[in-house]
């Protein structure tokens, strides 16, 4: 059976410490000013007492139906065999198309390869040795799970069953791998 | 940058800036010139006098707008000098590789296309070598009108279907975009015509073929202002973030390029020149002043549907 990874970012139990933010520019050597992840601290939201911030993780959704992938003209930007949408450096000529067409507006140019770049589930570096990417590894709350959803023995599998998830932007038919266990008002 | 997070400079929606917006008109402005250029030709039954003065300006245009507008393009690049991978690699899905391939047949025939038209002028320029390529190409010339023809539509069009394949942008992503960018690019086309064939080739401002090209201008106009009607409708009946981008047209600088670019000067003043007396408007100098003004409007229509359009997202 083929791979189908996602990711499940619990947004109760995310503090909002961007440890995710600086694992991932170590590990990715991201330079300074541009990020392959955020997640940005929205609110407080309610009334007061009963105030609440929201976490939003801010990275590539890893679409399904990736509109970077199709406009692409050189097909720089690809869905390998693993289903992750990864990009060819060497056939990338810095056309911005794919940083426009992304609805998440989570693609980037970089200023030192001079070629667009996102989170690619760090495929080619931890994911390669068989490790979890380095945003769930050093997440302090556990909030992030990754895994493969079509093995039903899988955490993130087991998750998505269980807890109710949202994406974000389903409207637009991306079909995003990036799931969210939305906030719970009034504490955990 | 005071947040937790890090630099949020990337995440601005606007990803194509100027340059972009110049080299679709530019694009816009080669096929619109040779297609009303083509047009005119095959529309003109007595063709025993020679090339137009509209034909050889519509020749020089055609070339020398596209590889402005290529220019532009190329150094928008993040690699400018690694833009030969875009002509080696092809991803069909993608809009930009069939223009691409289309730009690829476009440029050269359109080179091909001047150096016939203007086979008796090269020599006055000093480029009298080109003119057994003109003689070589003759017999062709039919084939390399209609092809051109057929690839200028495509260009045209392109450019629209470049920006609206994006469903991040709902002002963009609208079945109408194209079909406005090649109408817009016939009005550019016409007026860019008109100025070369008057001040280059010092053709009367009564010229019978001129006339017939000026005939065109209100028919176009009034398909553009139909266009643009519909593009936001669609957008006022689509709701949501949709409606939402119709804030564009009233608030923020992009409302002033449109009403006081797009409409006042691209839309007004031609048609209040319309209103002057037959002598006064069908002078050099008033058919001039209209096809800039008609010129600036399309530019500043590019402008505001490429920061417009990337400002609000879906």
């Amino acid at each position: 059976m083929t791979k189908r990874y996602v990711m499940v970012h619990d947004e109760n139990k995310c503090i909002g410490c961007q440890a995710c933010n600086v694992a991932c520019r170590s590990e990715n050597g991201v330079p300074e000013g541009v990020t392959r992840l955020q997640v940005r601290v929205e609110g407080p939201f309610g009334e007061m007492p009963h105030l609440h911030f929201k976490y939003h993780r801010v990275s590539c959704q890893q679409c399904e139906d990736a509109p970077c992938v199709k406009v692409c003209p050189t097909g720089a930007a690809y869905v390998g065999e693993d289903g992750i949408v990864s990009i060819h450096g060497d056939k990338c000529v810095g056309c911005m198309y794919c940083v426009a067409a992304c609805p998440y507006k989570v693609r980037f140019m970089n200023p030192e390869t001079k070629v667009a770049d996102k989170c690619n589930f760090c495929k080619d570096t931890r994911l390669a040795r068989g490790e979890e990417p380095a945003c769930v590894t050093v997440c302090p709350t556990d909030a992030l799970v990754f895994g493969d959803a079509n093995d039903p023995q899988s955490d993130v599998a087991k998750l998505l069953n269980t807890k109710i998830t949202y994406q974000d932007k389903t409207h637009l038919g991306t079909k995003p791998r990036v799931y969210r266990v939305p906030t719970k008002r009034g504490g955990i | 940058m005071n947040n937790t997070w890090g630099d949020m400079a990337q995440y601005d929606p606007v990803t194509w800036h100027w340059i972009i917006a110049v080299y679709l008109f530019m694009a816009g402005l080669s096929a619109g010139s040779l297609l009303i250029g083509i047009g005119l030709r095959w529309f003109n039954k007595d063709q025993a006098q020679g090339e137009t003065s509209i034909l050889k300006a519509a020749a020089i245009i055609g070339p020398v707008a596209i590889c402005l507008g290529l220019a532009c393009l190329v150094f928008d690049l993040t690699k400018p000098f690694h833009f030969w991978l875009i002509l080696i690699n092809y991803n069909f899905q993608s809009v930009m590789a069939i223009g691409v391939l289309a730009l690829l047949a476009y440029s050269p025939l359109a080179f091909a296309y001047a150096i016939l038209v203007l086979r008796d002028e090269l020599p006055k320029w000093g480029l009298g070598f080109l003119v057994p390529i003109a003689k070589l190409l003759m017999p062709f010339r039919k084939l390399i009108e209609v092809l051109l023809f057929i690839l200028a539509i495509g260009v045209g069009a392109y450019t629209g279907f470049l920006i609206s394949a994006m469903n991040a942008y709902p002002m963009l992503n609208t079945a109408v975009l194209p079909a406005l960018f090649l109408v817009s690019g016939l009005s550019a086309g016409a007026a860019a015509n008109a100025v070369l064939a008057l001040v280059m080739f010092k053709t009367d401002s009564h010229d019978k073929t001129l006339a017939k090209m000026h005939g065109l201008e209100l028919p176009v106009m009034a398909i553009e202002i139909m266009f643009l009607f519909m593009l936001f409708c669609a957008l006022y009946f689509k709701g949501g973030a949709a409606a939402v981008a119709l804030a564009s047209l009233t608030s923020g600088v992009w409302a002033s390029v449109f009403w006081i670019g797009v409409v006042g000067v691209g839309f007004g003043i031609p048609l209040l020149f319309m209103l002057l007396p037959a002598a006064t408007r069908h002078s050099k100098g008033a058919m001039i002043m209209v096809a800039c003004a008609s010129l600036t409007g399309v530019l500043a229509l590019r402008h505001f549907i490429v920061y417009a359009g990337q400002s609000y997202l879906s």
